[in-house]
């Protein structure tokens, strides 16, 4: 039994018993999606649904994205009918998304005590992009792991054809700095050690970036935006943004057109840069969402790194500090502010 | 007309001659190894296998952003058409060209012409290309077309060994073939025969979906509890419908700096809560499971009571790019279609 496998057995019998004893509502974690490579969420009300409950390395998507809907009815006010109480949910987190549950716990859109948290030790996952750039021509029509964690795709005729774990393990998680959740009421898995706990790499990325002239990292930027298409993918699949009624979508007063004109593209990512400047775990949602492979982490990471340097603050370290763009204190470092 | 070919080595030539009559666009790798269309004098060589680009041609007919109007100190201009003369879109897939005969239903049937779409699709000359290898998304057969359909195109191309099969399938399209006839022979037997085995293998490798009483079985399931699972799931972005070939939903907003500015088209999608959020700000569609019960039901319910027509072609671009791998065919199979 390789250790995916095992984590999967005890998935399902960790759900069943919290479905059956009814310490929980709902289960989220992920199933077997149509397509190789990949997993699809799944919400399980019953225990018998249990054995649909898939652990693999195609567990790519952050599930702590769906937790502010899941909780937004019972936190709704204003209204004459009284809000509904709150589910108690279980969820699957990796290392990551914890990270990204701790903020929203912090930010006061999940309740901590309505949680019932599987954390999974997390080795890194798949990136399916990957995966299919390094099968070529040929097209997967299954995919497994082996023991070592290495990928095996099944191709035409029944061909296998193996992928080497680190050919095909995804970008964010090589530069992962916890991939094992610090938070949790249940642990599968053996804890993994980070192989980036410093964020080197990210910092590599970002300061190579800033080596270029100003008008070359323009250039850059336009020309890596220049294929988005403003489907707001990256938007709702990042799990901080859950702002009920987004800037992008004002329309009294508008403030961005709707289209795909250069400077409405670069307002978008701006804005939502600056948005999560401080507050983004770095999953790698965004990215592995945009169907036009634009990688929309580079100037969120340099915000996080500055808020990281002025104020030794990392978004997801703990839910009971206050994030340095919501407080204030005297001894704040003031280096940026300039005479006029 | 019969069939012609051509030879391989003399594509070129091909393109060439399109490049005198107006603005040619092939398939060409990008630096992100992906094939997309991109302006033949910037190519240096045209791609043949490819599964299918990531966004689909609509752009081409349907403009993401589309300036209608100028308002200037007052006055309302409207812009001149852009004097950009014939199009030639080589190596459109067949799935996406008969998304062609969809958008022509919105835009071009009934009373009202859209002339915005009329003008671009009349300067545009679709050569569409015949799929070899479909891929496990691919569901074409299941909604009519095929991977050797050439509806929606003005020619057919099928890449044989040694050269191209080519099949007119509109006036146009003949007028075309005839005006290059010094590049093209009459098709061999072998040569027919050999692309019918190719689109008959390709038809074999596409595993098929029931969706002919769609319509039908869909009017019984609108308060189906599907929806709300799929709402559930779904995360709220266009992904789905702007890769599609045949959504065609649009906003008109009306750009204004002081007195001047522009009145502007631009695409829309039913997945936004902004879609059908009214001006008292009630929203007739509220949540996620409204929504995708819409986006069904417009496409293999609505489509066919209006039109007699599915508006899916099986390209599968909806299921390979949903970010949470939703798969619309299995929300089909559980509506029981």
């Amino acid at each position: 039994m390789t250790a995916s496998q095992e984590i999967e057995t005890r998935l399902r019998e960790t759900a069943e018993q919290l479905l059956r004893d009814k310490k929980v509502d709902v289960f989220l974690g992920y199933e077997k999606a149509s397509l190789p490579f990949r997993t699809t969420p799944l919400f399980v009300t019953s225990p018998e649904q249990v054995d649909r409950l898939a652990w693999n390395p195609f567990c790519t998507i952050n599930l702590a994205v769906y937790l502010p809907r899941l909780f937004a009815d019972s936190r709704r006010g204003g209204g004459r009918a009284e809000p509904p109480p709150p589910p108690t949910v279980g969820i699957v987190l990796k290392g990551c998304d914890l990270r990204a549950a701790t903020v929203l716990i912090q930010e006061h859109q999940v309740p901590r005590e309505k949680l019932v948290i599987v954390g999974v030790a997390c080795p890194g996952m798949v990136d399916r992009r990957k995966a299919e750039l390094a099968l070529g021509e040929h097209d997967a029509l299954g995919a497994g792991e082996d023991g070592e964690g290495n990928v095996h795709a099944v191709i035409e005729d029944g061909v296998e054809v193996k992928l080497s774990r680190e050919d095909v393990v995804a970008e964010a998680c090589l530069q992962c700095r916890t991939p094992t959740p610090s938070m949790h009421d249940v642990l599968l898995g053996s804890p993994v050690e980070a192989t980036d706990g410093d964020g080197d790499a990210g910092r590599k990325q970002t300061a190579d970036f800033e080596a270029k002239a100003p008008a070359v990292r323009w250039a850059q930027l336009r020309e890596a935006l220049a294929d988005c298409i403003r489907c707001s993918a990256c938007r709702q699949a990042c799990p901080m943004c859950y702002c009920t009624e987004c800037v992008m979508d004002q329309t009294r007063p508008r403030w961005l057109g709707a289209g795909t004109d250069g400077s409405d593209v670069m307002i978008y990512h701006l804005t939502r840069a600056f948005h999560l400047a401080g507050r983004c775990t770095e999953c790698g949602a965004c990215a592995r969402a945009c169907p036009m492979g634009i990688d929309t982490r580079l100037l969120v990471r340099k915000m996080n790194q500055e808020v990281e340097d002025l104020y030794g603050y990392r978004p997801g370290d703990a839910t009971d500090t206050t994030s340095p763009l919501s407080d204030f204190s005297m001894d704040d470092p003031q280096d940026f502010l300039t005479e006029p | 007309m019969t069939e012609k070919t051509i030879a391989h080595t003399d594509l070129d030539r091909f393109l060439d001659c399109l490049k005198e009559a107006g603005t040619v666009y092939v398939p060409a790798k990008d630096e992100a190894g992906e094939v997309r269309l991109a302006e033949a004098s910037n190519v240096e060589s045209v791609a043949l296998a490819y599964r299918n680009f990531r966004m689909s041609p609509k752009a081409f007919f349907l403009p993401q952003n589309q300036t209608l109007l100028r308002f200037n100190e007052g006055r309302v201009e409207e812009p001149a058409p852009p004097d950009q003369g014939t199009s030639f879109l080589f190596g459109v897939r067949p799935c996406d060209a008969r998304a062609l005969l969809a958008l022509d239903e919105v835009f071009l049937s009934g009373d009202d012409e859209d002339p915005y779409y009329k003008r671009l699709r009349e300067n545009t000359v679709v050569i569409a290309l015949a799929c070899e290898r479909p891929v496990a998304s691919c569901f074409c057969t299941s909604v009519g077309g095929g991977p050797g359909d050439g509806a929606g195109s003005d020619v057919l191309a099928v890449a044989l060994e040694a050269d191209l099969l080519l099949k007119a399938q509109t006036p146009r399209g003949e007028q075309l073939l005839s005006s290059v006839e010094d590049l093209l022979a009459d098709a061999a037997p072998e040569a027919i025969q050999q692309a019918e085995e190719l689109i008959r293998s390709a038809e074999d490798q596409i595993s098929p979906v029931r969706v002919d009483n769609s319509a039908e079985l869909l009017r019984e399931q609108y308060d189906s509890p599907i929806w709300e699972e799929a709402g559930l799931t779904c995360l709220g972005c266009g992904t789905c419908s702007y890769l599609c070939p045949t959504c065609h939903c649009f906003d008109i907003t009306d750009e204004m700096r002081g007195k001047t500015g522009r009145r502007v088209r631009t695409w829309d999608c039913c997945a936004y809560p902004l879609f059908t959020l009214h001006a008292s700000g009630h929203n007739p569609r509220p949540s996620a499971k409204e929504r995708w019960r819409q986006r069904i039901m417009h496409k293999f319910r609505y489509a066919v009571e209006n039109f007699e027509r599915l508006f899916c072609v099986g390209c599968g671009r909806c299921i390979r790019n949903c970010p949470v791998n939703m798969d619309l065919r299995r929300v089909l199979k559980r509506v029981g279609v």
